[in-house]
């Protein structure tokens, strides 16, 4: 394993007396995405929130332990937070434009650390939207309120602005949930170009998803840590029942395909019309795999067979350009 | 028909008719205001100070009563607004914690609140007679902040409770401290809602006539100096209500006529100037 980047001894938390997390003791590796994965309400956020202690924004919450960075205990009244929550990135549920410019977003970081000559953020907004790829598609709009990009661009940017106060760890808390298909791709190309220089830990509840990024893999469960362990380990063999369980149950293994069509190289709406068709032939309840390659159909397949009354059981990609969706037949 | 749906008939009737009291009200003010005090607004009225003998029917305008309303009214507002902006902060949880002197504050306010203005003026009437001071400028100005501050401080409180939190928490962990996040964050977010509760204190500023009475006293001359008493509108209107004359009686609605458009020419130049920052809200 690689060298530690924070540590988590101990930690417990209680919001208004109720336990969140039990006795978590962790360690979180440098430069490689650890997935923290679990069903909702297990402590997920709670233990991301403690990192940063953003926690302290909380009403009735109360923690112990201790989590070092760098070795310097972050639960420590006389730390200096404010510096401490400088080396940490926060990319959040809900992409969250700051109310001010394109330019100012990014800006504002680096401003209120100090930073005063034009050129010099000019060069770490353009470095940082470069970045995260959005450059081109707001450089002659700098000006405009962030509120008007698309809420895949929105979570961009917010990734780009905590880029700029130069962070050593990139904090993700279901970073993806919002957002569309390619969207989320987007974001998740951008986190594996960035385990090169970062440390990142993304809170998720999709499981494909974890799979997809993670090295490192912690698996709360009702404020427990039921297992940790290199990605790999973890996925292929959890040691933990409750692991099995939440990994098979999200898979579909138990759903049969009745039958699979294959749209690559068509585009709208004719892979939908296609999926439409094939669908028709199939008795109710029976599903169907449909193989797209055109990004605008992982989104409006989905979209348009769920206004049919159909069920979308499940979107994953396959490789760079493919994607099956499995549709259940309703209605 | 079924007495559920009877009920609920009821209370659908019972609803507009509140909603057409509140509308009619309003139009009924205006358009007396307006059909009353239109025909007899002169220039002369906006434009010259008040004769001797003007309530007497001799010639002359309300110029003294406009300035000294605007000089009251503005000094009143912008003296509330800085002590307000700090209270309402203040009380947010990331500062006060919801502590004892924070509850205490919002109390207090509240009282203050429904006090009535002829209590503020009779206080600080009582203050100046313990200074040997005369009705001032200064005085009103400072009476008229006390009456507008609960209704400020309430408002942007309210204001800023509803700035999401995620935007705080944003900010925060981009390393900004509280001051930061305050200044450069929440109030850019809350901006409009500030300018709301600044506009109604103004407004209900510069139509208070109990509290100025007796500590900014009336004049027919502009004031120079933040130690002249001077005049103000809702005194004029006042006092020329109180004419045995029916023309200056009527004067009286041209007076309000102007006392309206400067309440509404405020409120549209302020949205106006605002809207370069209110674009960037998050919604």
């Amino acid at each position: 394993m690689s060298e530690t980047h924070i540590q988590i001894d101990n930690v417990n938390a209680y919001y208004s007396g109720h336990p969140a997390l039990k006795n978590i003791s962790v360690q979180i590796p440098k430069k490689q995405i650890t997935a923290i994965i679990g069903p909702s309400g297990c402590g997920k956020s709670t233990l991301l929130k403690c990192m940063n202690r953003l926690i302290d924004l909380t009403d009735e919450v109360t923690y112990s332990g201790r989590i070092l960075i760098d070795n310097e205990d972050i639960f420590d009244r006389k730390t200096d937070i404010v510096n401490i929550r400088k080396k940490m990135g926060l990319l959040a549920q809900k992409p969250t434009p700051l109310p001010m410019s394109i330019y100012e977003n990014i800006a504002y970081g680096p401003k209120i650390h100090g930073l005063r000559k034009k050129q010099d953020i000019d060069a770490i907004v353009e470095k940082y939207l470069k970045l995260v790829g959005l450059w081109d598609e707001v450089k002659n709009r700098l000006n405009s309120p962030a509120s008007q990009l698309s809420v895949g661009q929105q979570q961009r940017l917010c990734l780009a602005r905590g880029l700029a106060v130069e962070p050593e760890i990139i904090l993700c808390d279901e970073p993806t949930s919002a957002l569309d298909p390619v969207s989320s791709q987007h974001i998740e190309q951008q986190l594996l170009k960035l385990k090169k220089d970062y440390t990142i830990v993304i809170v998720t509840h999709n499981i494909h998803q974890a799979m997809r990024l993670a090295d490192y893999v912690i698996h709360l469960y009702l404020g427990e840590m039921v297992e940790h362990g290199p990605a790999n380990e973890v996925f292929e063999n959890p040691k933990d029942e409750r692991t099995r369980a939440y990994i098979d149950g999200t898979f579909l293994a138990d759903v049969k395909i009745d039958k699979v069509i294959d749209t690559k190289g068509n585009q709208c709406p004719y892979n939908f019309v296609y999926a439409k068709q094939a669908l028709h032939d199939l008795e109710k309840g029976k599903t169907l795999k449909i193989i797209v390659d055109d990004p605008t159909a992982v989104t409006e397949v989905p979209r348009g067979m769920e206004a049919d009354g159909h069920e979308v059981l499940s979107v994953k990609q396959k490789n760079e350009t493919d994607w099956e969706i499995v549709i259940k037949k309703k209605g | 028909m079924e007495l559920r749906r009877v009920e609920e008939s009821i209370f659908k009737v019972l609803m507009i008719l509140s909603l057409l009291i509140v509308v009619g009200s309003l139009l009924g003010v205006i358009g007396t205001i307006l059909w009353k005090g239109l025909p007899v607004l002169s220039i002369d009225m906006l434009t010259k100070t008040a004769e001797g003998g003007y309530y007497l029917g001799k010639g002359g305008g309300i110029l003294g009563a406009i300035a000294g309303s605007l000089y009251l009214a503005l000094g009143g507002t912008a003296l509330a607004f800085f002590l307000s902006i700090g209270i309402a902060f203040y009380l947010q949880k990331e500062y006060s914690g919801g502590t004892r002197l924070s509850n205490m504050t919002r109390l207090s306010l509240d009282i203050l609140w429904g006090t009535p203005s002829i209590v503020y003026g009779a206080f600080g009437f009582a203050v100046m007679m313990y200074f040997h001071m005369r009705a001032s400028l200064i005085a009103g100005i400072i009476v008229l902040a006390l009456l507008e501050l609960p209704i400020m401080t309430r408002a942007m409180e309210e204001v800023i409770k509803t700035v999401p939190r995620e935007l705080k928490e944003v900010s925060y962990s981009l390393g900004a401290t509280r001051l930061e996040t305050t200044l450069r964050v929440v109030s850019k977010q809350a901006l409009p809602g500030l300018m709301t509760g600044v506009l109604i204190a103004f407004g209900r500023g510069i139509g208070d006539a109990a509290s100025i009475m007796f500590t900014a006293g009336y004049t027919d001359r502009i004031p120079t100096s933040l130690f002249d008493s001077t005049s103000s509108l809702p005194l004029a209107i006042f006092y020329q209500l109180g004419s045995p004359l029916p023309q200056v009686q009527q004067k009286a609605y041209a007076s309000a006529v102007i006392l309206l458009a400067i309440v509404l020419a405020i409120s549209i130049t302020t949205r106006f100037f605002s809207r370069k920052y209110t674009k960037y809200i998050i919604k």
